[in-house]
C-alpha cells in the first residue's frame, strides 16, 4: 500500500470510530448540542463515504468497520459526552494531519479541510463543556 | 524561554568551513534567542559586518512575521481590555509557539522576528470593535496559512496544517 493510501486508511478507521462515538454522545445531549452532534456525525459519515470510494477505486484495501469501539471513559451524562466529543474531534483531526505530508494537490486540500474543520469543532465542544483554554497551539499534533 | 539552537545541524566535518559555520550558527542562535525574549548579548558576532550577500528569505518568513504580528495584536488588545485577557492571552501564546516552530523549521530569523513587533494599529477602545478587528486578522491569517500549506514541501506541511487549524480555532474562540 502506498504511504498515501496507508494514511487515508488510518483516517478511515478514525472516521469509523468517530461515527460510532457520536452514538453515545448524542443520546446524552439535548437541544442545540444534540443538533451539533448530529451535524458532526454527518460530517464524519461524509468523509467516511468519500474515503471508501477513494480507497476502493485506487485499488487499495479498504479497512473494515468494527461492530464497536472502546470508549476512553464511560459516557454517563452531558459532561462526559461533551468531553468525548472534544476527544473524538481532536483525534480524528490528528489522522488527517498525518495524511498531509503524503498527499498533494486536491488530496492535500481535502486533508487540510478536514483537519481545520475538526479542530474548529473541537473548540466548539470545548466551549460547550466549559473547558479552557478553548484552543490548543498545534491542532492534530501528537502528544 | 529556552530554545535549543541548531548550531550542530550543519556539516561539521570539513575544517575549512568550520569557522564560517560556527559564525552562522551564532547568528542563528542569537536570532532565536532574541525571538524567545532572552536578551543575550551578541558578543563576538557583528551582525552588520557581513561579508556575503544575505540569503534569500525563506518562503515561510512572511508567515512567521504574521504569527508575531497576530500575537502582538492580541497582547495589545489584552492590555487595553483586561477583562478579555484570559481569552486573548492563550491565543497570543499559540501564535508565539508557532513562530518558534517556524523559526526552527526555516532556520532564518528576520529583523521583525522579535516579540516586540508592534501591530499595525492600536486596538480600538471599544470592546466589540476590538474583537471584530482581531477576528479579521485571524481570518486573514488562516487564509495565508492555508495557502502556505498547499504550496509547501512535504516536510513542512504538517506544521503548516496545524498553524492553519489553530488560526481557524482562534477565529471561533473570538466569537
Amino acid at each position: 500500500m502506498s504511504e498515501s493510501a496507508e494514511a487515508l486508511a488510518g483516517a478511515l478507521t478514525a472516521e469509523y470510530a468517530a461515527i460510532w462515538a457520536y452514538g453515545p454522545v448524542g443520546v446524552r445531549l439535548s437541544g442545540a448540542e444534540r443538533k451539533a452532534a448530529v451535524e458532526a456525525e454527518a460530517a464524519h459519515r461524509a468523509r467516511r463515504d468519500a474515503l471508501v470510494v477513494q480507497l476502493s477505486t485506487g485499488g487499495g484495501s479498504v479497512p473494515p468497520d468494527r461492530a464497536g469501539y472502546a470508549l476512553p471513559f464511560p459516557v454517563t451524562d452531558r459532561a462526559s459526552a461533551l468531553r468525548l466529543a472534544v476527544q473524538v474531534e481532536e483525534r480524528t483531526a490528528a489522522f488527517w494531519r498525518a495524511a498531509l505530508p503524503v498527499s498533494t494537490g486536491a488530496e492535500r486540500d481535502r486533508a487540510l479541510a478536514a483537519l481545520v474543520e475538526y479542530a474548529v469543532r473541537a473548540t466548539r465542544w470545548r466551549r460547550s463543556a466549559g473547558i479552557t483554554p478553548l484552543t490548543v497551539p498545534f491542532p492534530g499534533r501528537p502528544g | 524561554m529556552v530554545l535549543t539552537c541548531p548550531v550542530a545541524m550543519g556539516r561539521t566535518t570539513r575544517q575549512d568551513e568550520s569557522s564560517e559555520l560556527s559564525r552562522r550558527g551564532l547568528l542563528r542562535a542569537g536570532a532565536l534567542l532574541a525571538l524567545g525574549g532572552a536578551a543575550a548579548p551578541l558578543t563576538g558576532c557583528d551582525l552588520l559586518d557581513r561579508d556575503e550577500p544575505p540569503p534569500q528569505p525563506d518562503p515561510l518568513a512572511p508567515l512567521l512575521d504574521e504569527s508575531l504580528r497576530l500575537a502582538a495584536g492580541l497582547r495589545a488588545a489584552a492590555t487595553a481590555h483586561p477583562d478579555l485577557a484570559a481569552r486573548l492571552l492563550p491565543l497570543a501564546e499559540s501564535h508565539e509557539a508557532h513562530a518558534t516552530e517556524l523559526a526552527r523549521l526555516t532556520g532564518v530569523a528576520t529583523a521583525s522576528a522579535t516579540p516586540t513587533a508592534a501591530p499595525s494599529d492600536a486596538p480600538p477602545t471599544d470592546r466589540s470593535a476590538t474583537l471584530t478587528a482581531l477576528r479579521k486578522s485571524e481570518r486573514a491569517g488562516r487564509e495565508s496559512a492555508i495557502r502556505a500549506c498547499a504550496a509547501a514541501p512535504a516536510e513542512r506541511v504538517a506544521l503548516l496544517g496545524s498553524v492553519a487549524a489553530a488560526r481557524a480555532t482562534h477565529l471561533e474562540a473570538l466569537r
